[in-house]
């Protein structure tokens, strides 16, 4: 495995403020996360897994501490240079697998690609490329609503990595799925990773899970309290 | 582009119902259009009849004191200059002349056009206009006079009136000149005003027998006053063509309320219709920011991916601009259709009192309607305008989305 890391984070702070009350959600997080590394984010629920992708992913602004991809400062900045940076280098699987309703699976697929400005030829064969490595090209001209949850998320799979970004962040991807639909789609992830060097992060509740990864993250209270490499188990289990 | 398609179909009913919204006002405009030019078409058509003509020839210089036209003494050097311009379809020699005309005791400052009678009889609408008596004929003593004046003066077909004109340049002429018929007049100050008489006649009054004050012209292929380019054109023509000391005034100029229609009149009644249009963008408005609303969340996801915020404005305003681009084309067009259906049947009949008024003003009882091709585009292209302004507001709202929170929105 390489060392070189796509992104890091230096005594990532994060607390929400509503009118009365303070919310502490990530309370100095440190993290480097290497390129190819599959990382799982565990931990109990409120302990901040989701604000940490979210702060990785450019989506929210952190109260302190640092994020680095690939050597950028994400606070450095502008909203629409995070903007644009989200769509060149960051992938995102969400929970609910909020793919757009009204464009078809392939539409779908290929609409980073058309944010992107790649010509329409192009962006079509690139969708149906990863499309079929994730064995859903036959759903390509369905929309959404007609194909099943673990398909519809596998397509958010096939979207958030078909442009391939520099990592690719899973806010629990499986939470909707049942355990059998969840495995497939882990080892769906983990075969882009492992054939393309794709870099994932995800949180999950799932411990079932966590013997696919390579890497466990555990947080507590908006704190690692644990990090295991598990680069033997995975590689006994390939 | 197919998103948006989508996106609307989607909610079919909205959107129709919007789609609705936006044709409602360019209808009533495009329709309201074809009612203002037909209106105007009868107003030139009268002004231009009874009065001015598409364009006159008068001498150049001040009127003299009293309101009267300079003399021209030798209208056939100018006649033919007129004869060989082309674009002209037909022309006559008037004599116009301020006088008193009075029975009696009874007495009224009137307008003498003194008038070749075979000759305006092709245009001037007065010979179907008379109520009493008959028309004038070629050299015959005998006036023609409105119905206002008729009863202003007590004077009956057969009654004698003393006509006494005063021209500036040649002094005072009088006659005693019978009434030979008495005239509908389309408005009551051309009634009591104006009268004819045989341009002999009117010579004699003028005390300058051969002389004319204007040489009276129509353009060819003159259809209403949206064609005045080629009125335009023969007064340009003739403005070359004629020796110093003429001049020549088209019909804007010899009648400026026909300009007031086009300045004040059509505008105000346009500018009313904005409200319509407004109206119309209102919906626009309304039906976008509930498609934003219910979309929160699949925004918030196309702005998480990194989509910029100018592209989902432009999403946004894409439905806009499509809801108003159909919306905007079927009301044009069926505008344009109920005009054209109505001008095929022979004009829309208009209703009960205002047909007979038309019959009795001598005019046919239809309101005719006329709609241009530039004037659709335009009203078209105006509610694309306002709906495209109407939706900044939603396409804003949607653009300022925090992704994070929008992703988190229930629907
Ligand atoms: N927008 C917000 N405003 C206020 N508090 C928030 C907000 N989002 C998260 N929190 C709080 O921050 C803490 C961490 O939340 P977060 O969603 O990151 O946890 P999580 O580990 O993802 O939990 P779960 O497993 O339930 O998804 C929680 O206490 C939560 O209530
Ligand atoms: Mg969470």
């Amino acid at each position: 495995m390489s060392t070189n890391p796509v992104m890091r984070t230096e005594k990532l702070v994060k607390t929400y403020k509503t009118a009365s009350v303070e919310t502490p959600a990530l309370r100095g997080v440190d993290l480097e996360l290497c390129r190819g590394e599959f990382t799982a984010v565990a931990g109990p629920s409120g302990s901040g897994k989701s604000t940490l992708l979210h702060l990785l992913g450019g989506l929210d602004r952190p109260t302190a501490g640092e994020i680095y991809l690939d050597g950028v400062l994400l606070s450095s900045l502008s909203r629409d240079a995070l903007s644009r940076l989200r769509l060149d280098r960051i992938g995102f699987v969400f929970q609910a697998y909020n793919l757009i309703p009204v464009l078809t699976v392939l539409e779908n697929t290929a609409f980073v690609l058309e944010l992107r400005g790649v010509a329409l030829r192009e962006r079509i064969a690139r969708a149906r490329k990863i499309l079929g490595e994730l064995g859903i090209e036959k759903y390509a001209n369905q929309f959404p609503n007609r194909i099943s949850g673990g398909e519809q998320q596998r397509v958010a799979v096939a979207r958030a990595v078909v442009a391939e970004p520099a990592i690719v962040l899973a806010d629990e991807p499986t939470a909707n799925l049942d355990s059998k639909t969840s495995l497939e789609l882990i080892d769906l992830m983990r075969h882009l990773n492992s054939e393309h060097a794709a870099t994932f992060l995800f949180a999950t509740h799932d411990a079932r899970l966590l013997d696919r990864v390579s890497r466990l993250v555990t947080l507590e209270d908006g704190r690692i309290v644990r990090d295991e490499h598990r680069v033997k188990l995975a590689a006994a289990r390939a | 582009m197919k998103q948006a398609w989508r996106h609307l179909w989607r909610s079919r009913r909205r959107s129709l119902l919007t789609v609705f919204a936006v044709l409602i006002p360019v209808f009533i405009l495009v329709l309201e259009l074809g009612i203002l030019n037909g209106e105007n078409k009868s107003l030139f058509e009268n002004t231009v009849k009874f009065e001015t003509g598409h364009l006159q020839i008068q001498r150049a210089g001040d009127r003299p004191e009293g309101g009267a036209l300079p003399l021209i003494d030798d209208p056939e050097r100018i006649l033919a200059i007129v004869d060989h311009t082309p674009g002209i379809a037909w022309r006559t020699v008037r004599l116009d002349l301020p006088a008193l005309a009075s029975n009696g005791s009874r007495s009224q400052g009137i307008l003498i056009q003194g008038v070749v009678p075979e000759e305006i009889g092709q245009v001037s609408p007065i010979g179907k206009l008379i109520a009493e008596g008959t028309y004038l004929r070629t050299g015959e003593k005998g006036v023609v006079i409105g119905k206002e004046l008729s009863s202003l003066l007590a004077a009956k077909v057969g009654d004698d009136l003393v006509l006494i004109g005063a021209h500036p340049d040649t002094g005072m002429g009088a006659a005693d000149v019978p009434v030979v018929g008495v005239y509908t007049a389309p408005d009551p100050t051309l009634g009591r005003t104006m009268i004819q008489v045989d341009l002999g006649l009117a010579q004699t009054l003028a005390r300058r027998p051969g002389a004319a004050t204007s040489i009276v012209a129509f353009a060819s292929g003159v259809a209403g006053p949206w064609d005045a380019p080629k009125i335009d054109r023969v007064v340009k023509e003739l403005r070359a063509q004629l020796p110093s000391g003429y001049k020549v005034l088209d019909f804007r100029e010899l009648a400026p309320d026909l300009k007031t229609f086009e300045t004040v009149v059509r505008p105000i009644h346009v500018l009313f219709m904005a409200i319509f249009f407004i109206l119309g963008g209102l919906v626009v408005l309304n039906t976008l920011f509930l498609s934003v609303i219910e979309r929160t969340r699949e925004l918030g996801v196309v702005l998480a991916l990194g989509a910029s915020r100018r592209r989902v404005m432009r999403m946004v305003l894409t439905e806009a601009f499509l809801l108003a681009l159909v919306g905007a084309g079927i009301g044009a067009l069926l505008g344009a259709g109920l005009v054209g259906l109505a001008e095929s049947g022979g004009g829309l009949k208009l209703p009960g009192v205002y047909s007979d008024f038309a019959r009795v003003m001598g005019m046919e009882p239809v309101l005719h309607m006329r709609v241009t091709l530039s004037e659709l585009v335009v009203s078209g292209l105006a509610m694309v305008g306002v709906a495209l302004l109407a939706a900044w507001v939603p396409a804003r709202r949607a653009a300022a989305l925090e992704p994070v929170e929008a992703m988190r929105h229930v629907d």
